[in-house]
């Protein structure tokens, strides 16, 4: 997640929202984002057990539970908040509720080398603002029973 | 990821398929408790990554690591968010990131009906971090941890939900 664009966005909208947003949910509809994830989850080839986001919901177990609201600068559609970039610095930095436990945030930049793997061409690139998180502790699933997981949110 | 400037971005690598309306682009990351460093074991000679977070509240310092994680390229964040542009590319990225350094020590108790919902304890300090990943016909290597600084970073210990009173 990149939280520069999206503070980039809160500046230059006049309402606050991006224009996307509301074309996003005026052509489809939520049954159909589930419907949606759910085929690209299963089409997706996955090397672990861990639990991912459409897998459990499916399952209808462990499957943590997303905080209840979002962020203002996506029209709270999305259930994520920018603690200190564009919302108030004290606002939740965990993206799952019934939380009990550790979390961390941070607005990361620094340069990336690209290989082309078929050519051997490289490039320099920086990254921005590169949004990583983590929580680790425990926490109440879908399914109301306590688990204990680490989570991270890239 | 951005051209130089800079300039317009170009990969946009996030773990969960579109539209993100759900979990936000959050996964579970495997726990390695043993807390050996990464490198071979020395009598099994099985691979350690030493994935997982180590947090220590006190010394207000915190290590994630994981590999291999599942994500997709979307390009751009507008792609990410509201799609219409080129298919998701899926790729794998391992990454280390490490709090730490003189911070603020803040207590936070925010009951605001949007923003709140939780308590918790935090330390506001630094943050660096150092990455690889493999998309399609390419692989990116960010410079060593070191190199990397931080707009803000904060760890803690919070309660929110049927946690928070």
């Amino acid at each position: 997640m990149n939280i520069g664009a999206i503070a980039a966005w809160k500046v230059g909208s006049a309402s606050g929202l991006p224009a996307g947003l509301g074309r996003l949910w005026s052509a489809i509809s939520r049954r159909q984002f589930v419907r949606t994830a759910g085929t690209a989850v299963a089409s997706f080839t996955l090397g672990s057990t861990l639990w991912k986001p459409g897998q459990a919901e499916a399952k209808g177990t462990f499957a943590p539970v997303p905080i209840p609201s979002g962020t203002p600068a996506l029209g709270g559609a999305y259930h994520v908040f920018g603690p200190a970039a564009f919302d108030p610095i004290d606002a939740e930095p965990a993206t799952i509720t019934n939380m009990n436990g550790f979390s961390g945030l941070a607005y990361i930049s620094g340069m990336v080398t690209q290989t082309n793997t078929k050519t051997g061409e490289q490039q320099r690139f920086p990254f921005v603002n590169s949004d990583m998180r983590f929580m680790k502790g425990h926490f109440r699933g879908a399914d109301r029973r306590v688990h204990e997981a680490t989570f991270a949110l890239v | 990821m951005y051209l130089p400037g800079p300039g317009n971005q170009i990969h946009d690598l996030n773990p969960t398929v579109f539209p993100p309306v759900g979990l936000f682009w959050t996964l579970e990351i495997a726990s390695d408790d043993s807390h050996e460093e990464e490198g071979n074991d020395q009598q099994t000679g099985e691979w350690h990554d030493g994935a997982g977070v180590e947090v220590d509240l006190e010394e207000g310092s915190a290590l994630m690591k994981a590999s291999n994680v599942p994500i997709f390229d979307y390009g751009d964040i507008n792609n990410a968010l509201f799609g219409g542009g080129p298919t998701p590319v899926p790729g794998r990225v391992s990454f280390k990131v490490a709090w730490g350094g003189a911070g603020q020590r803040v207590k936070v108790r925010n009951t605001d009906p949007t923003y709140g919902g939780f308590e918790g304890e935090f330390v506001r300090n630094t943050a660096q971090m150092e990455w690889t990943a493999r998309v399609g016909d390419y692989n990116f290597e960010s410079d060593p941890l070191l190199t990397s600084s931080s707009s803000f970073a904060e760890i803690g210990r919070e309660r929110n939900g049927s946690y928070f009173e």
